[in-house]
């Protein structure tokens, strides 16, 4: 039998000939030095590529794939502290608005306070005094702006001012969303 | 229909656990990386390619056939990937893949020692320096080298990713090893 071809020993190694086939070559290596030799290096090169040289990849690669699959998303408790802190805007705003500082419920509730001490009557006050600290803000700031300007823009800069700040919180809460919903388009 | 461990995080993925992809995402990164810096030979735009292919996959997500294995689908994705990538930048390499150019003699550019030792040399180092060679053999004859060994692919999945005959893919993953053996032989390195 001639010497067997690369493609022949190629081919005996990966189990692709027949049983017959396979004998023959077999039989043929046996008295072959030649033959042997080619085989046992072809064997010896599928070792080491049947053990391959993995890389590693950089270790910030999977989350930063996640933060480009899965922007920031708020939690439960900053979408509550979110709202909660859009409430005591909201109260703040009628507040000093509407100058509830002179009704007979505020006064009512200064005056339980001021008589009264604990953590109840010490939170009433501070409530009080930022409430106060608030009102004292916007009227110097509504003075201000009326000075500056004809009364009617004044307040409207104000309140746009008071808008423009809601809005960006809102677009802050909703951001992300936005974000991951533009991710998923594309 | 038998749902693998694979198909099992993609229904999980779609039903928008987080954990899930980045399961899916850990299980196949090392493949991945490993086939992607092997075929482009740049770091920075491997690592680009990468994540490229796990937002790919996760954006086309939903048109995954549950019928087909996850990994020649995803490895269909990633080689078309890198090969859109590769013809983009062709005179790169075309300069790199110049089969005029020996292995050998890239091997000698880069500095790796040949000097004696090489046929006592252990097992793990004659791996690696097959690898090395692997890395220098014309982008034809790599790109199936690394899906049989890296991605562990049968020829008949490559075929498929490929879309070659899978008579073609076996003569030049044959083709392959007798360019790697002969360039192995000039340092006698398959003889241990």
């Amino acid at each position: 039998m001639a010497c067997l071809t690369d493609e022949k020993i190629l081919a005996c190694g990966e189990g692709d000939l027949n049983a017959i086939e396979a004998s023959r070559i077999r039989d043929h290596l046996l008295v072959c030095r030649a033959c042997r030799l080619a085989d046992a290096r072809y064997r010896n090169l599928n070792r080491s590529l049947s053990r391959p040289v993995f890389s590693e990849p950089p270790a910030g690669m999977i989350p930063q794939i996640m933060q480009r699959l899965y922007p920031a998303l708020p939690r439960y408790t900053s979408i509550i502290a979110a709202i909660a802190a859009s409430l005591v805007f909201l109260i703040t705003w009628i507040y000093v608005y509407f100058d509830f500082s002179r009704s007979s419920l505020v006064q009512a509730l200064r005056l339980t306070a001021d008589g009264t001490s604990g953590w109840l009557a010490n939170i009433i006050k501070a409530i009080s005094t930022v409430y106060n600290a608030a009102q004292a803000a916007y009227k110097a700031a509504n003075a201000l702006l009326n000075a500056l300007l004809p009364a009617p823009m004044g307040t409207a800069l104000l309140t746009g001012s008071v808008l423009a700040f809601s809005g960006l919180l809102a677009f802050l809460l909703l951001g992300p969303r936005r974000k991951r919903a533009h991710a998923k388009k594309s | 229909m038998i749902v693998d461990e694979d198909q099992v995080l993609i229904k999980r993925t779609l039903r928008g656990e987080r954990k899930a992809y980045e399961e899916l995402m850990r299980k196949y990164e090392k493949k991945i990386f490993s086939f992607v810096i092997r075929m482009v030979r740049n770091e920075d735009v491997a690592v680009d390619l990468t994540q490229d292919f796990f937002f790919k996959v996760y954006t086309v997500m939903d048109k995954y056939n549950f019928e087909y294995k996850f990994s020649t689908w995803a490895y269909r994705i990633c080689y078309n990937l890198v090969i859109d990538h590769i013809r983009k930048n062709q005179a790169q390499v075309d300069s790199l893949d110049d089969e005029s150019v020996s292995p050998h003699s890239l091997l000698a550019s880069e500095n790796v020692s040949k000097e004696d030792g090489f046929k006592n040399m252990a097992r793990e180092e004659t791996r690696d320096y097959v690898w090395q060679v692997v890395d220098q053999i014309p982008l034809k004859f790599r790109e199936l080298i690394l899906m049989r060994y890296i991605q562990d692919l049968k020829y008949e999945e490559i075929a498929e990713i490929t879309s070659l005959p899978v008579g073609t893919v076996k003569n030049r993953i044959f083709k392959a090893k007798e360019i790697l053996k002969k360039e192995m032989e000039k340092d006698g390195m398959l003889d241990g």
